[in-house]
């Protein structure tokens, strides 16, 4: 096929134009006064809250030098309990994955009685101080269970809890990208002979994957560090139901602040490692699409 | 006949999109479906498509009923108003996308990619993502991907509609001459009839979900079979209860041709060549015409003058009363 059609500059070709217009050119160092003041609030402001703090717990964990670590870590009851921890918080994470995601497809696409309040109630497990949703989960699904569903002193109940308050994050990182998600190319690709399924893996799934890793990433760093939910319902039994969070405070209160600070440490890390490793992994799916 | 288009109505609560349209597009065409917004132009290619359903009627293409069938299985390009291009794909991967679909070996699909970039001047930027493509350069993407199927027609929805006035006119051409050379049955919808007029072999008016009238754009403008269709494709005034085109009307300063009605210049407005005098007649009515430039300067046409106006040898009139459609033509 060859054809003899031209076309002006116009419209032809313009290298490079777009990538020119998205990046404006600007120096870095180029601070007006009041924007400097403004980075310099901000900055102030970060230390005292994040990085100050978090030094100073790194900083005390490493009071103990290497072997402090590994003597720690050898406790047989505070690795079972970081083990409990990661191992309930990925599943909730991967099952937040399903579970937000579809619940946030409902609520944008389906037309349903009740779909304004459904997007008000989704909020209450985030807003919800946690103690009171464990005492919520703990008249539920505890020994003195209305619909005698008991599952107190379980690792259930840990699973349960930690659904419970990280249900928000996927659904409200997913849903206004849904929101923005033009219906026509859906049509575009079925009329290319897409089928439902096809479409949905290939064309909008590629463009909820960072808002689904973004609220992944929220759900599991709570998932690790919950407490307030989870420590009615759960029973904190050593090597069963006991999770890093509980073992920090008995920790605390056994007046060994060194090791409450080595696990609060390796929480960190370990959230800091699963947060890049969703970030290094939405990179390298959406590049195949 | 590509597309057979019989007894088809479609209604969104209350309000009657279409209204039984009987219509038999020829292959190989360029067919416009024009009308103000809201008329159902857009609703009958969707249903064309496959991407809304008739409430009742039939739609065939190219012998098969598809009044039943989906999208897929149409075999229908669609090209969207707001391009619709899949933003996380390459251009390249865009095009193949349908290609993919129907599993043809990778050799092949890149082959035809290639082509299909060649054809719509996209070759460089086949390694770009539709971000970095300006709004012509998206459409034709578009429409690339669309013909990759090779679809037995090729639908678009007021394709230059979101582009300014200079890319459109350009793409217009482009669309004009892409297909003298691809001859896919083409069906575009647009509420601008200087588009239609210009680029299709053939026009169905369509106007409150009724088809006003089908035919080639001279016939159209020559033989308008409503006020509708006359007063919707150019302009129109009326004259002595007659309509007709400002440029058919003749204006003279004294009294010369027989049955000139008399006015006085009420209004003069000159918009590059052309200039628009609108005159109050005798009668009361506002009658606008058009003359050029140098011809309203050697009338020396000022607010004020009277003026005799009578309709130039061989206008096309129509009565202004909205008499039924088929009403014979009145040629002065």
């Amino acid at each position: 096929m060859t054809t003899a059609t031209t076309l002006t500059p116009e419209t032809g070709v313009r290298p490079g134009r777009a990538a020119r217009k998205r990046r404006p050119a600007r120096a870095v160092s180029a601070l007006t006064r009041s924007s400097g003041l403004a980075l310099g609030v901000s900055l102030v402001w970060f230390s005292l809250l994040v990085l100050i703090p978090l030094a100073a717990v790194v900083v005390q964990a490493s009071t103990g030098g290497w072997d402090g670590f590994v003597k720690v870590l050898q406790n047989p009851q505070t690795s079972a309990a970081l083990k409990l921890t990661v191992v309930q918080a990925l599943g909730v994470t991967l099952l937040n994955v399903v579970m937000g995601t579809t619940i946030a497809w409902v609520l944008v696409r389906d037309r349903f009685r009740g779909a304004a309040i459904l997007d008000v109630i989704i909020d209450i497990p985030f807003a919800l101080p946690t103690i009171v949703a464990g005492l919520v989960l703990l008249s539920l699904y505890g020994p003195k269970s209305p619909i005698d569903v008991n599952v107190a002193s379980t690792r259930a109940a840990v699973f349960l809890a930690l659904a419970f308050v990280t249900l928000p994050f996927v659904v409200r990182t997913v849903q206004p990208v849904l929101e923005e998600l033009d219906t026509d190319v859906e049509e575009a690709a079925s009329s290319l002979g897409a089928t439902r399924l096809y479409t949905f893996r290939r064309v909008i799934l590629p463009s909820l994957v960072p808002a689904i890793v973004a609220g992944a990433g929220m759900a599991f760093a709570r998932g690790i560090a919950e407490y307030g939910s989870l420590v009615l319902l759960s029973g904190n039994l050593p090597f069963k139901t006991e999770v890093a969070s509980v073992r920090i405070i008995s920790s605390i209160e056994g007046g060994n602040t060194a090791s409450a600070a080595v696990v609060a440490t390796i929480l960190l890390v370990i959230a800091l490692v699963v947060i890049v490793a969703l970030d290094l992994l939405q990179r390298r799916v959406t590049k195949r699409w | 006949m590509s597309i057979e288009i019989t007894g088809v109505n479609k209604s969104f609560g209350d309000f009657v999109a279409l209204e039984n349209i009987n219509l038999s597009l020829p292959t190989g065409q360029l067919t416009a479906l024009l009308g103000p917004s809201g008329g159902g132009k857009s609703t009958l290619l969707r249903i064309i498509a496959g991407l809304d359903h008739a409430d009742s009627g039939s739609v065939e293409i190219e012998g098969t009923n598809a009044t039943h069938l989906p999208p897929q299985k149409r075999n229908v390009g669609f090209v969207f108003q707001h391009y619709a291009v899949f933003k996380h794909m390459s251009v390249a991967k865009n095009v193949a996308f349908g290609l993919e679909i129907r599993k043809r070996p990778k050799a092949e699909v890149k082959q035809r990619v290639a082509e299909l970039l060649e054809l719509v001047h996209l070759s460089q930027f086949a390694d770009r993502l539709p971000s970095q493509l300006s709004g012509g350069q998206r459409q034709r993407l578009a429409l690339a991907r669309a013909l990759a199927v090779e679809p037995s027609v090729l639908l678009l929805d007021e394709p230059f509609g979101a582009l300014d006035a200079k890319v459109r006119k350009e793409l217009r051409d482009w669309l004009r001459r892409l297909h003298d050379e691809v001859h896919v049955t083409t069906v575009f919808v647009t509420h601008d009839q200087e588009e239609a007029l210009e680029v299709a072999d053939e026009i169905v008016v369509i106007n409150q979900g009724r088809v006003e009238q089908v035919g080639t754009p001279d016939e159209l403008y020559d033989a308008p079979a409503s006020d509708f269709v006359m007063s919707f494709l150019g302009e129109a005034t009326t004259l002595g209860g007659q309509l007709i085109r400002p440029h058919d009307i003749e204006l003279t300063t004294s009294p010369t041709a027989v049955g000139a009605i008399e006015g006085v210049v009420s209004r003069v407005l000159r918009v590059g060549f052309e200039v628009r005098v609108t005159v109050l007649t005798d009668a009361g009515e506002e009658v606008v015409v058009t003359l050029t430039r140098t011809a309203a300067r050697h009338l020396g046409v000022d607010t004020g003058r009277h003026v005799w106006l009578s309709a130039a040898a061989g206008a096309v009139t129509l009565p202004s009363a909205g008499l039924p459609v088929g009403t014979p033509l009145t040629v002065a």
